[in-house]
């Protein structure tokens, strides 16, 4: 999506600049659409390569067979697996982590960066520990999320608040301190009370950063939520992939690999699906469609 | 971040009060902490003092050798293949729309697939020595880099680029001088956040089947309840992650000078360039 | 000389839509200062990108000096109208100057001398430290010219190049561009939609309606060495105003 989506922005002017040129509008529509079946053609191309590059790779020994079993082999496993219930739980065991721990990060986030965005004192008051708690590798709490909470579910949505609390908060401060001063300001002479300001404008405005941060935030809480369960044994998606892989059963360990990157994907996808709508509205967007 | 903490200067009595501000909470916290864990005395939470008297028998330099640079030379060579990787096929894939296209479901896939997934194959591919820590790492590393590289090439300025073909500037040269230094307030952009998920994922391989190494002594340390040598390897990895970003920051300074004098300077006079969030950051892990 | 004869362009697939460019056909001889006049939107911009063999025509014919032009020819430089987004922002304006000449064959003594001179000639000799961004509009502008110059180009084309500075920078450049077009005796396109402009630089105004084709052409018999309050107030430089102002707003002027 996003190696092409993010641009999208570019290319509609590149669109709309061919018109301007004396395109008829109907023609630029069919090229466009053709161009559409073409990449769809030029993708499936793209993942059909690698899996049979993949393939061969197994089959003619390239890839030693002890450790990289036919891609075919992980394919049957991976349908096998999908049509019992044990991979459905081991999903959700990860994704209700994953969502819990993000809930809870935006719900203290999401307060805390308005407050820090609207408010200059409260922003510097708190700078030089949110720069300091940034950079530092979450992961590190691993230990003491383990000896505080022990390994179940608690723990990894402990480590999931922890660190996607700061993405979220920094986009929050950005949003807030976006609104356009001008629409602030012209509100309040209008006699806008705070309370209206606030959700008619501030919350409007800081949304599509909001989003962004929740982007981000999704999927750094699956990398902990796996990173839990592999490392020290949270039952989920991560664990499961070390037993295939103590049980010697890799056609499983590589189906479960390739489940956890799906599952990956469809997040991604969906949030990046979020936040182009609420984009919309946003200057940039309206800029180039006028250009 | 910079825009908005710029201070309005004006005497330096007003800086000291402002600076004074920022350290008020970090200051109140460690105080906090302190006489809480002094009055507490909790297991899991030991005093400073205590932490830090580890700390300095640990890391002043009896564990350095041991620990510290192993971590830090599997961290730096991952992120070193991740940058040169990134950058390279971003170059490819930002100038050829056929490329981009083909690939695209591809690193879309392995971009959303976490990386300490990865692990167990890693361990199968490269053993438990350094080579799947570093492989670990690459794939973590690379995205962020790899995307902001095709995003700022994508966006290098179609003049320029007129430019140099008018004056039939060759297509190395095109790149090494047009293409790269134009893409490259993105690709430090993305080796930003690359350098978070390094350390982040050197610290997560060498929980898994290491023998040394950050992420294994703190690991080791709470598996043997050594609560203060534990916080200690905490606490390092903390510092660690802000010196590193720090330096990063500086490097990035020297090298984008053009780039903060070129935007500083037209902000001024043209409109300013509204920030798209999703432009603007691309950190996924 | 640049001939062009019969240049037609159309964007897309479709040989029959409608053209950007059609059915162009002038010359300009050496030496000769030619502005082109249109309004915006007649297609200037497409007809000097194929000029410059930046994009490829879909029919008819250009030649520069007797040899066809199918990609940028080596002795012509391009000046274009937005300075800021075709200068470097990385590179000091000296090396901005001297970027292309390493790439020309032209050696490093060679290529520091002709930098020097051209930033002379434009009244930028202190400045080559300096980094574009750090200077006004006017003078990145001189810049761009000064790049053009230190290429030693046979024709220098040019595509609204003062449009984006004010009213007095503008007129200084004028005056300069006049000052080194004498100097080097090179031949200059110059495009532009301001009548003013093209009376009191060229030697022959053609003026383009569109889709690009000269619905019009003057020349300019006003006497060289000019100036901008004398020869703005010279009474054929009035009444080649007001030709130019009826060629363009419409109908055919019998001339």
């Amino acid at each position: 999506m996003s190696l092409e989506g993010v641009q999208t922005v570019g290319s509609a002017r590149r669109r709309t600049a061919r018109t301007a040129d004396g395109l008829p509008e109907g023609r630029v529509r069919r090229a466009l659409g053709s161009r559409r079946i073409r990449d769809l053609g030029l993708k499936v191309t793209g993942v059909l390569t690698v899996l049979v590059a993949l393939e061969l790779c197994a089959r003619l020994g390239v890839l030693s067979r002890d450790w990289f079993p036919p891609m075919t082999d992980t394919y049957v496993e991976l349908a096998k697996l999908a049509f019992g219930h044990p991979l459905w739980t081991e999903i959700g065991r990860t994704l209700s982590g994953w969502a819990l721990g993000i809930g809870l990060a935006a719900l203290l986030a999401i307060p805390i960066g308005v407050l820090l965005g609207s408010n200059r004192t409260a922003y510097r008051l708190s700078r030089v520990v949110i720069e300091f708690c940034r950079p530092v590798p979450s992961v590190a709490l691993i230990p003491l999320a383990v000896l505080v909470y022990g390994v179940g579910l608690e723990m990894k949505v402990f480590l999931i608040v922890f660190v996607t609390f700061w993405p979220i908060l920094l986009q929050v401060i950005y949003g807030v301190q976006d609104v356009d001063p001008l629409v602030y300001d012209t509100a309040r002479s209008y006699g806008l009370p705070p309370r209206a300001r606030f959700f008619r404008i501030t919350l409007p405005s800081a949304a599509p950063y909001i989003a962004t941060g929740l982007r981000i935030a999704s999927a750094i809480a699956l990398v902990l939520a796996v990173t839990a369960e592999l490392v020290v044994g949270a039952p989920g998606l991560g664990q499961s992939i070390v037993v295939a892989q103590s049980n010697a059963n890799l056609p499983r360990m590589y189906a479960l690999i390739i489940v956890t990157g799906l599952v990956g994907w469809a997040l991604n996808t969906a949030f990046q699906a979020i936040e182009r709508r609420l984009l919309r509205w946003h200057p940039s967007q309206r800029a180039e469609v006028a250009s | 971040m910079s825009a908005v903490t710029r201070a309005p200067r004006k005497g330096t009595g007003r800086r000291a009060l402002g600076l004074l501000l920022e350290l008020a909470l970090p200051a109140a916290l460690l105080i906090g902490y302190g006489l809480w864990s002094h009055r507490a005395q909790s297991f899991y939470f030991p005093p400073l003092g205590e932490i830090l008297e580890y700390f300095g028998e640990l890391w002043l330099f009896d564990r350095v050798g041991s620990d510290l640079v192993p971590s830090l030379l599997r961290m730096l060579a991952g992120y070193a293949v991740s940058v040169v990787l990134g950058v390279a096929l971003g170059l490819l894939l930002g100038m050829s729309r056929l490329l981009r296209t083909a690939a695209e479901p591809v690193v879309e896939f392995l971009r959303a697939l976490p990386a300490p997934a990865l692990i167990p194959f890693a361990l199968l591919m490269f053993g438990a020595g350094d080579g799947s820590k570093v492989f670990v790492i690459v794939l973590g590393a690379l995205w962020p880099i790899l995307l902001n590289t095709i995003d700022g090439v994508r966006g290098v300025d179609t003049q320029q680029l007129d430019m140099a073909r008018s004056y039939r500037i060759p297509l190395a040269a095109r790149i090494a001088h047009i293409i790269l230094p134009g893409a490259s307030p993105r690709i430090f952009a993305g080796m930003r956040t690359s350098l978070a998920i390094a350390i982040i994922l050197m610290v997560v391989s060498e929980m898994v089947a290491s023998s040394n190494g950050l992420g294994y002594f703190v690991l080791e340390q709470q598996r043997s309840f050594a609560i203060p040598e534990m916080w200690t390897g905490i606490i390092l990895l903390g510092v660690l992650g802000y010196v590193l970003n720090w330096l990063f920051l500086r490097v990035e300074r020297r090298v984008l000078a053009w780039h903060r004098g070129a935007r500083g300077l037209s902000a001024e006079t043209a409109t300013p360039a509204p920030s798209t969030p999703s432009s603007t950051e691309k950190t996924d892990a | 000389m640049l001939e062009v004869a019969n240049l037609r362009k159309v964007y897309g697939p479709d040989p029959h839509a409608a053209p950007a460019v059609a059915d162009l056909t002038f010359t300009v001889a050496d030496r000769e200062f030619v502005c082109i006049l249109g309004s915006s939107g007649c297609g200037k911009t497409t007809m000097l990108r194929c000029l410059s063999g930046l994009i490829p025509s879909t029919s008819g014919h250009i030649s520069l000096r007797g040899k066809p032009v199918t990609g940028p020819p080596d002795d012509m430089a391009f000046v274009f109208q937005d300075y800021s987004r075709s200068l470097l922002p990385w590179m000091t304006v000296r090396r901005n100057v001297a970027f292309p000449l390493r790439y020309k064959g032209v050696d490093r003594r060679e290529a520091e001398a002709l930098t020097d001179e051209a930033l002379d000639a434009v009244g930028l000799a202190g400045r080559g430290d300096r980094y574009p961004w750090q200077l006004s509009g006017g003078m990145q502008q001189r810049v761009a010219i000064a790049r053009a110059l230190a290429y030693r180009p046979s024709i220098l084309l040019m595509d609204e190049p003062f449009a984006s500075v004010d009213a007095q920078t503008r007129s200084g450049l004028e005056d300069l561009l006049l000052g080194v077009w004498e100097r080097y005796g090179i031949t200059v396109l110059f495009v532009t939609h301001d009548i003013d402009e093209a009376v009191y630089l060229a030697d022959r105004v053609l003026v383009l309606r569109p889709p690009a084709n000269v619905g019009h052409e003057v020349t300019v018999n006003l006497p060289r060495g000019r100036d901008q309050v004398e020869t703005k107030a010279h009474p054929e430089f009035g009444r080649l105003r007001g030709e130019l102002f009826a060629a363009l707003d419409g109908g055919p002027v019998a001339a």
